[in-house]
């Protein structure tokens, strides 16, 4: 017991061990994007301020709750963009699936080690981001301990929800061989209603249901107003119960549904 | 250039025969960037519909801006996306080499290898844009607006162009241009709103040293006549200007090249 416990600590941890040694293989990358969420800071900034020119509040924020908001969100948006089903595109028409599936580990938890252990890189590698932003872009973080512990585990759970969804839409991989276009328009879907872009409380009613609706502000969203003083951390017990919800149920459905899946590859012997 | 307006013709011909031949993915392709756009503009939507003016432009007004980029950025989607995969596409590989032992200019023949379908869906939303906000602010489609509209979108177009020439010429010495592109490339998302409210510093650098103002905010000021003076019309003459510098550019890394030798 111990030693099979043993065993599968050491294997997943080896798995997580290589996830910052392949970020650090693309360091250029790791610029580039540095240089792209700064301009995109920069801008949301501008925009926000003219917005708040007209107005001292737009659906019930602040200008400073807004902009702390915007920029939190801008740093984690990144992580809501999983094109998961690109790479499963990717394993089905080189045949690598079929060595995938034989591997004697846990397809599934395999992948889910490494998105947390990713996770994890990716807040470490932008931790100049949120200096930035804190010393020149005006973002106010909160003193209270408790916001940021709200954060951290919203943020753990709302990345498991998405992992958990983008492994059954990543299904669909074994389907269809557009995947290209699939992943598009997954991003575009996610990029709106995870709350990237606009804070869900000035969105009209129907786009908020179809937002509460669909996993992606559980990812970012949801965390981001805890450090941004949108949502109290007091709320935190209810937010993470329903977030719990979110994921056990992503959970069942995406082993069923790839289970199913599965039997439909075909592998052309690439 | 009557022959290389045949070749292009020819090798377009050739292209649309491979896209055609995976009918679905060429229409998702095509499509599927429309998905993104409408995720911007919701966002616009939902925050203009609360406000009257974004610093004195209302929302058709930031529609027309908004419609402008879009549909400049399509024509180097569309007839230039190859300078996004020179890099791993062609320097790596080794497949640059071949376009040098042929008789057309090299650059001529990488652009022409692959039109890129994908660039179809920003350039009818860029348009569609375009001609909703003209028509919703009352601006009339006389000849002469048309004529105005054509040369700023493809003088718009020309900028990207020549711009992403510049970034991708890198890839002659450190293979992986994408980066390099992607960086320069990425600061047209300030065109995507009136320049004006920006702090003075990025207005001036979006308009003389990354010039993708002329792609949106002069073309769109004059359009909506406000006074911009010069600026309305200097859009052909910097698109012209920058490609020359982009062409010598190019020829310079193209003399400093060594093959990967893969």
């Amino acid at each position: 017991m111990i030693q099979s416990l043993r065993r599968t600590v050491n294997v997943y941890g080896a798995i997580a061990a290589m996830v910052p040694k392949e970020n650090l293989a693309y360091n250029i990358w790791v610029w580039m994007q540095f240089a792209v969420q700064i301009m995109s800071m920069i801008i949301f900034v501008y925009f926000w301020r003219a917005v708040y020119a007209n107005a001292t509040t737009l659906g019930g924020l602040s200008l400073q709750q807004t902009l702390n908001y915007i920029l939190l969100a801008q740093i984690i948006a990144p992580l809501v963009e999983n094109r998961l089903i690109f790479h499963f595109g990717f394993l089905v028409r080189s045949g690598q699936v079929a060595m995938e599936l034989v591997r004697p580990i846990d397809f599934q938890a395999r992948y889910y080690v490494e998105s947390l252990a990713g996770l994890g890189v990716y807040l470490v590698q932008k931790l100049p981001l949120f200096l930035l932003a804190w010393a020149f872009l005006g973002l106010q973080l909160p003193a209270d301990p408790a916001a940021w512990g709200a954060f951290a585990v919203s943020l753990i759970l709302g990345q498991s929800i998405l992992f958990f969804f983008d492994w059954f839409f990543a299904c669909l991989a074994f389907y269809s061989t557009e995947t290209w276009g699939l992943s598009v328009v997954r991003v575009g879907v996610a990029t709106f209603f995870s709350g990237a872009l606009v804070p869900l409380a000035m969105m009209p009613d129907w786009l908020q249901l179809l937002a509460a609706a669909l996993p992606f502000a559980q990812a970012l969203a949801v965390p981001a107003s805890f450090l941004s003083g949108i949502t109290p951390a007091a709320a935190a017990p209810q937010v993470w119960l329903i977030q719990l919800v979110w994921l056990m149920g992503l959970w069942v459905l995406s082993r069923r549904v790839f289970s199913l899946a599965v039997r439909k590859v075909t592998v052309q012997g690439g | 250039m009557k022959r290389y307006l045949r070749l292009y013709g020819y090798f377009l011909q050739q292209r649309f025969k491979i896209l055609m031949e995976y009918r679905v993915n060429f229409l998702i392709g095509a499509t599927s960037t429309i998905v993104m756009q409408i995720a911007g503009l919701l966002a616009i939507w939902v925050v203009m519909r609360q406000i009257p003016s974004l610093n004195g432009w209302n929302f058709d007004e930031v529609l027309l801006v908004y419609g402008l980029i879009t549909a400049s950025e399509s024509i180097t989607h569309m007839f230039a996306d190859n300078l996004w995969t020179i890099g791993w596409g062609y320097v790596r590989s080794g497949e640059f080499d071949r376009f040098l032992v042929r008789p057309v200019d090299p650059l001529f023949h990488l652009l022409a290898d692959r039109f890129c379908h994908d660039g179809i869906g920003n350039f009818l939303v860029g348009v569609t844009l375009v001609v909703k906000a003209m028509l919703s602010l009352g601006i009339a489609l006389t000849p002469l607006n048309v004529l105005y509209l054509i040369v700023a979108i493809l003088s718009g177009g020309a900028i990207f162009i020549a711009l992403n020439l510049i970034t991708a010429t890198s890839a002659f010495w450190i293979v992986e241009s994408i980066p390099v592109t992607q960086i320069v490339f990425n600061t047209h998302q300030f065109a995507k709103y009136p320049l004006s409210i920006y702090h003075r510093s990025i207005g001036l650098l979006l308009t003389w040293v990354i010039p993708y103002g002329f792609a949106s905010f002069y073309p769109a000021s004059y359009l909506l006549g406000r006074d911009v003076g010069a600026l309305a019309w200097l859009g052909p003459v910097v698109a012209a200007g920058l490609l020359v510098i982009g062409y010598r550019v190019w020829q310079f890394g193209l003399r400093h090249y060594a093959s990967t030798g893969s």
